[in-house]
């Protein structure tokens, strides 16, 4: 009796763990596939590695063009809290990679070189 | 009398399931988006994004590139926006660099691969230089290895990690072993230096269908054709506005307007440089049956 009582109680266990796994795999597919947290006000920071290679490389178009060093930082800074040489570093090894043309790896560097050298404090006016 | 507990210990189970599972889903561990396009951004980072292709197109005058880099944001009317961003930009007391940029890039888009015309720097009388644009065909590849499948389609896809028309002017379109290789829209500069706009026509006009005073700005060239982004000062007692021709592409890519309060009188240049128009303030037109509307200035600038 005490036996059969067990197994019972074992198996409403048993048959309790089983649908809790159940639900869990249901609400991680609702959540995950069916209605996911949806991201439609992205920042920049989260943007794919080609995009932010173009992104860099548009800042070192426009820079190239107006020699406003900080203001090239600014854009920069958009896309995260590293210094902004690093985003060129890493936009330009990306470029590198997929073979950008001579021309914008040459706007990059110009831009790297410059950044290397750059004081935002420079930058800052005086009261 | 246990099997009258019957099913709810088993819901129970189901539901606690559920709710922890989008608990994990929702909270702990949330779908990310690492690698988003420039489509998902915030409005605000969307508008600084065109910003940037804007001053990028005007530092390295390549359309195609730009109308590649606009198509990422999935703009529905791209020359439309830019237009209104140039001037909400400017509304705010943003910069009129940008504004310019945003206007030059808008009335490009607008025009086709025609020629681009930049605005002479203020202050001085200078020509404005003309570079034609002509693009070709590009090619994207589809995969990201590097045997990729070459198919020819837009820049703007999301199939792949997309590669920037190359700047350089001068190169031909040359296949390399890379991801995606490289569409060719060159630019051929074919600077031709013009004159300086000057004031052809001064009218003061009566139309019932305006419903403010305006000082309307009308730009051509030597052949008859607008000019956009040209920059307008107009001024009167204590104060300044600038403005820009161009920026309401729906009413051509010369044209620009500014709206007077009646009683004040204002004085208006190019930018550029040249004749100082004064004498301009609102005054009132009459219509046969003897109402009373407010009439506007018309000027003409173009090139003699």
């Amino acid at each position: 009796m005490g036996l059969c009582h067990n197994t019972q109680v074992m198996g409403r266990w048993f048959r309790f763990l089983f649908v809790l796994l159940v639900g869990l795999a249901a609400g991680l597919l609702y959540g995950w596939l069916i209605n996911p947290v949806k991201y439609i006000d992205t920042t920049p920071d989260s943007l794919r590695a080609d995009y932010k290679t173009d992104y860099v490389l548009m800042t070192a178009e426009s820079y190239h063009d107006n020699g406003d060093l900080a203001l090239a930082a600014r854009r920069l800074a958009l896309l995260g809290d590293s210094p902004p040489i690093d985003f060129v570093r890493q936009s330009m090894m990306y470029a590198s990679q997929v073979g950008y043309a001579e021309a914008d790896l040459n706007l990059l560097g110009e831009l790297a070189t410059d950044l290397q050298s750059w004081n935002p404090l420079q930058d800052v006016g005086s009261p | 009398m246990r099997d009258e507990r019957g099913p709810w210990y088993l819901i129970t189970g189901l539901v606690l399931g559920i709710a922890l599972g989008l608990f994990y889903a929702w909270v702990v561990s949330p779908v990310e988006y690492v690698d988003t396009s420039p489509a998902s951004l915030r409005a605000d980072f969307k508008d600084q994004y065109r910003a940037l292709i804007a001053a990028a197109y005007v530092a390295d005058g390549n359309l195609a590139r730009a109308q590649a880099r606009l198509n990422l944001l999935a703009d529905v009317d791209e020359a439309r926006t830019l237009a209104e961003q140039a001037q909400r930009s400017l509304a705010e007391g943003g910069s009129r660099q940008a504004a310019q940029d945003l206007g030059l890039l808008a009335a490009a888009i607008g025009q086709g691969p025609t020629p681009l015309t930049t605005s002479s720097t203020a202050g001085e009388a200078s020509p404005i230089s003309t570079s034609t644009i002509t693009s070709t065909p590009m090619t994207v590849s589809t995969e990201s290895s590097l045997t990729p499948t070459s198919t020819t389609m837009p820049l703007a896809t999301e199939v792949a990690p997309t590669k920037p028309v190359s700047t350089d002017q001068n190169a031909e379109t040359t296949s390399i072993p890379s991801p995606s290789f490289v569409p060719l829209p060159t630019r051929t500069p074919t600077t031709t230096p013009e004159a300086p706009l000057v004031l052809q026509d001064r009218t003061f006009i009566c139309d019932q269908k305006l419903n403010d005073p305006l000082i309307q700005v009308l730009a051509e060239d030597a052949a008859g054709k607008p000019v956009p982004s040209v920059e307008v000062v107009v001024n009167w007692e204590g104060g300044e506005d600038h403005f820009f021709t161009g920026l309401k592409p729906e009413l051509g890519l010369g044209y620009a307007d500014f709206t007077m309060t009646p009683g004040v009188e204002y004085t208006l240049r190019l930018a550029a440089g040249g004749q100082v128009i004064s004498g301009l303030t609102a005054a009132e037109c009459e219509t046969q049956t003897g109402g009373r509307y407010w009439g506007s200035w018309q000027l003409v600038f173009s090139q003699p």
